[in-house]
This record gives structure tokens, sequence and C-alpha cells, in this order.
């Protein structure tokens, strides 16, 4: 197998560089339209239920995808929960160290069967636990914009 | 159900680098060739073509499946390509075996490509694209949060130390060092340079991930009245099994796989398989990240919830252990171009079942081994049972 014995070696080869161009335009969808204007113009977390399965949905869902029913029951879920897991980024996305670590966690809210993933702030990564009670902090409200960054980040709840 | 027997009568493998001179055409060319020329066949004796590749932004090419398609042997020929993220390696010769099963064809070429060095100016940015473009993305996540946050539940549910997981990467990259198309293999590492390898997302470090590869795998399937015509020992693909889990991975319990279980039961079932622990004898678990291998091991119901660390501490997934797992030293250790690593891992096993295995060889006559891949939004199951 002549192939196996090929040197690995290729920096003379000749490379250029190249992109596909293409940029995009999203909508949050039926459920998440509501969901984010909830967050934008009311400071609220709204999630749907399914009354088969019994589960909340955060962030909202317009169907249940266990039992496919449609969903339409909306109810108000807490700005606050516990930490499911978490991690502490040292790299950014391109392989290069971060000046700063950042912490991201995973936060089921209260209230509801599903969470958010979000930065965690106001806290020493050192400090950070999982089952920890973090809270939400919003933008002020003429800075939202309708989306998951109108959450500046989680902090944790002073006792 | 009236399904024909299929069996594995040819594999082939390119070696897995950092940066291949071949294009992913070439690279398809290179192990479909050895494949085919493995069971003496020729291209005309080809009676259709299956590729999985991963997404389109790692080669950097649109639409790859038709690009690579010429490589893979498939001019003028039936050819579909598939795709179920990271679990497509194992999902590709599930797609070729209904091919053959359903007795629409004789004779099917598997081949899995990836050349993720194209990716600039690291892979970990075309991960960007597959999180929900509402709720994750304008974070800006990377490739690893999410199996930092798996790995760290998994762990913290269980109790587990960095130094229970590390060792998991310490036996594949020390399996590695008998493969000959090994990117990583050494035989001198030890738990200290994994736990001293830098952190990346607190729990993941370094040597804990799987690198950045270029590389192609193919096999050849036949049908059992072909099978036994060209193959001295044919190995049989016993049973197959896919299954996928939410996809908002928020709502998910992180600390169990269990669509790799729902999966698994599923070949199982078809393999005829009651008791896993005894009628397997050799396991390549997905294993991207270290803790993956375990987590994998517990979804295949291999080893108790929580367990397969101290099995792993025990020796017991050594090549010359009661169950060998991961003799070909893993993506962690040969490498991981995404799909091509999961069908070096079916590929393994037809090596491991014929005896044909080199310094990789597991003792005692192995009989029947279980290949499973993970992907897509970290998911999706995919498992298939071969044996002699
Ligand atoms: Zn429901």
């Amino acid at each position: 197998m002549a192939i196996l014995n090929k040197p690995d070696k290729v920096h003379q080869a000749i490379a250029w560089h190249g992109d596909i161009p293409i940029t995009n335009r999203y909508t949050a969808g039926v459920a998440g339209e509501r969901f984010f204007r909830e967050v934008k113009e009311n400071g609220k977390f709204m999630g749907t239920r399914c009354p088969e399965c019994d589960l909340i949905y955060v962030p909202a869902t317009m169907f249940c995808e266990r039992c496919f029913a449609e969903l339409d029951e909306w109810v108000q879920v807490e700005n606050q929960g516990q930490v499911v897991t978490y991690t502490i980024l040292y790299w950014d996305l391109d392989d290069q160290p971060l000046a700063v670590p950042l912490v991201l966690a995973l936060v089921q809210l209260d209230g509801s069967d599903g969470g958010l993933v979000h930065y965690l702030g106001e806290t020493d990564p050192e400090d950070v636990y999982i089952g920890m009670e973090v809270e939400a902090v919003l933008k002020d409200p003429a800075e939202r914009e309708g989306s998951i960054l109108d959450i500046r980040h989680f902090r944790p709840i002073q006792v | 159900m009236a399904m024909r027997k299929v069996a594995v009568v040819g594999a082939g493998m390119t070696r897995f680098v950092r940066r291949a001179l071949e294009t992913g055409k070439e690279l398809s060319y290179e192990a479909s060739k050895m494949a085919l020329d493995y069971c003496d066949l020729t291209l005309d004796e080809v009676d259709c073509v299956v590729h999985g590749t991963a997404p389109d932004s790692f080669d950097g090419v649109h639409m790859k499946g038709e690009y690579l398609s010429d490589g893979s042997g498939a001019w003028r020929k039936p050819y579909t390509r598939c795709y179920v993220g990271g679990g497509t390696g194992v999902f590709a010769p599930i797609h070729g075996w209904y091919h053959v099963a359903s007795g629409l064809f004789d004779i099917c070429l598997v081949v899995c490509e990836e050349k993720m060095s194209s990716c600039q100016p690291h892979p970990q940015g075309a991960f960007l694209t597959i999180f929900d473009h509402t709720t994750e993305r304008p974070l800006k996540p990377n490739l690893l949060w999410i199996f930092a946050m798996e790995m760290n539940r998994y762990m913290h549910t269980y109790g587990l130390k960095k130094e229970d997981i590390a060792l998991v990467s310490v036996k594949n990259k020390r399996n590695a060092a008998d493969h000959p198309c090994s990117l990583l293999g050494d035989a001198n590492i030890t738990l200290q340079d994994v736990l001293n390898s830098e952190v990346l997302a607190w729990p993941v470090q370094r040597l804990d991930v799987s690198p950045v590869t270029d590389g192609a795998v193919a096999l050849v399937l036949a049908a059992e009245h072909v099978a036994r015509r060209i193959c001295d020992k044919p190995i049989w693909i016993e049973g197959v099994g896919w299954n996928l889990d939410t996809a908002y991975w928020t709502n998910r319990d992180l600390c169990y796989p269990r669509y790799v279980e729902k999966a698994a039961r599923m070949a199982y079932e078809m393999a005829g398989i009651t008791e896993p622990r005894k009628q397997i004898h050799i396991a390549e678990p997905y294993d991207p990240f270290d803790y993956k291998e375990l987590h994998h091991l517990e979804g295949l119901m291999l080893f108790d919830r929580g367990k397969a660390p101290e099995a792993t501490a025990l020796g017991i997934t050594q090549r010359n252990g009661d169950l060998p797992v991961c003799p070909s030293g893993g993506l962690l250790g040969v490498g991981n171009p995404i799909a091509a690593a999961g069908l070096m891992k079916v590929a393994e096993l037809f090596w491991q079942l014929r005896g044909e295995a080199g310094a990789r060889q597991v003792p005692g006559q192995p009989r029947r081994g279980v290949a499973q891949a993970w992907g897509d939004l970290m998911q999706v199951g995919t498992v298939a049972v071969l044996g002699v």
C-alpha cells in the first residue's frame, strides 16, 4: 500500500484563498417572534406548554416535537434559574487565545423544561458551579432589538 | 421483512494527515481504488455508489457530494450522498447496506471523505453556522462549548475527575502508534501529558480533542451470493441502527446519550444480540473527545451508566483487555476527518475480524464487533454490528 508511505510535507503545494460570498436574513419564526417581542417590549420570558406531554418549551415553540400538537398555551416563566452546566472558554473561534476567559452556561429557567445558553457575568469563573442560582440581566428597554443579545448575560443571584 | 445478507468484502484507507496535497476527489479515489483492489473488483462491476461527507464548509465546496462523485467511482452510476454530521461515517455503510439488502443492487461502493484543511483559519469557524441562527449564533459559539458543557455535566453527574477521562486519550493515542495511517499515534504519551495540555474550554484540554484531519476511507459491500464468490472470509453486517434525539440540545439529558441506546437496541435486535457484554468482542465507539468514548460505551450498554471510566482505569478496554475499545487508535489517535473517521471504525472491524489488523490485532480471534458514530447537533447515534 504505497499510499500509506506518502510524505506528509506539502508546504510547497500551490495554494490560494477563496470564499463563498453568502449572507443571510433570518426570521425567528411564528413562536420565536412572540418570544423575542415579549423580551424586548416587556422584559418577560414566555414559554409554550404542551398539555398532552406536560412540557413547557423555552424558548417557545410553535409545536410539540414529541406529540406534534400545535401549541397555543403561552405561559410566563421566571427570569431566573439554575446552571445545568457551564464551560470556561480560553480560545476564540480562530483558535487564538482570549484576553479574558469567558463563562458560558446552560441555564434552565424556573417554571420551564427548557433553557437558554448564555454568558455568565459579574462573577469570577472560579466561583461558578453546577446548580448555581442565576438571573438574566437585560439591556435597557431602549437598547433592545428583539434578539438573544437583549439579554446581556446571566449573573449569580445575591442572597 | 425479507432482507438479503450483506457483507463487507473490501476496505481501503488513505493516510490521515493534517494537510493533504490531494484534493478531496483524489483522496476519495485513493481509498476507493484500494478497496476495489483489495477484493479484485473493477469499477464496472460496481452497481452503485454511496458517499458520506460532513458539512460542505469543511472542504469549502458547495454541494460537495457532486464534486466528489467522480473520485468516488460514481461516473454513470446510481449515486447518493448521505449526511448526518459526525454520525455520517457509520451511517454511510448503513445507507449502502439497504441498497444491497433490499435486493436493488449486488455490489455497492461506500466512500467517506473529508478535507478539513481547506477551511481557514480553522474549521471551528465553520461550526458557527451549525448552531441555531436565532438563539445561539449571536453569542458566537464555537464547536467546543457544546461539548465542554456536556463533558462537565457528565463529570458532575458521576463525580468523575479529569484523570478518569484523560486515560481514554492516552489509550487511544498509544493504540494509534500501531496504525500505519495515523496522524497522532504516540506510544509514549502519558496521563500527565494530557492533563498538562492547554485548557481550551474547561474541562476540555488540547489533548482531550481529536485533531483536524484530511483523509478518506472506502468499503465494498456485496450481496451474499457475490460475497461468497469473491471473498474468502466475508464480514457480515449483522445489524444496523440509527436514531435522532431532539435538536434542542438545551432540553436534553446531557449525561447519557439515549439516542445511542435506541440506535444500539435497533442494531442488536437485528443481529440477535441479547447480551451485548458477552456477545460483542470489540467496540469502536466514536471518540472525537475522550469523554465521548465513555459516554458512548454506556449508550451502547457495554458498561453501566457512569461506569465506563472505572472499566478504562482497570484496563478492560485495552487492546488485550476483556473488551478492547478503539484498538484502531480511534479519532483521538488516528485522526478525525469527520465522515472518513467514522467509516475507519467499520473498516477496523473488517480488518480485526479477518485477523488482518497486524500490530493492532486484538487477541483471541474476535468474532463480532460494534462500530458507532455520533453527530448532527450532538443528538444522532449510528450503530453497525459486524460479525464473522
Ligand atoms: Zn406534546
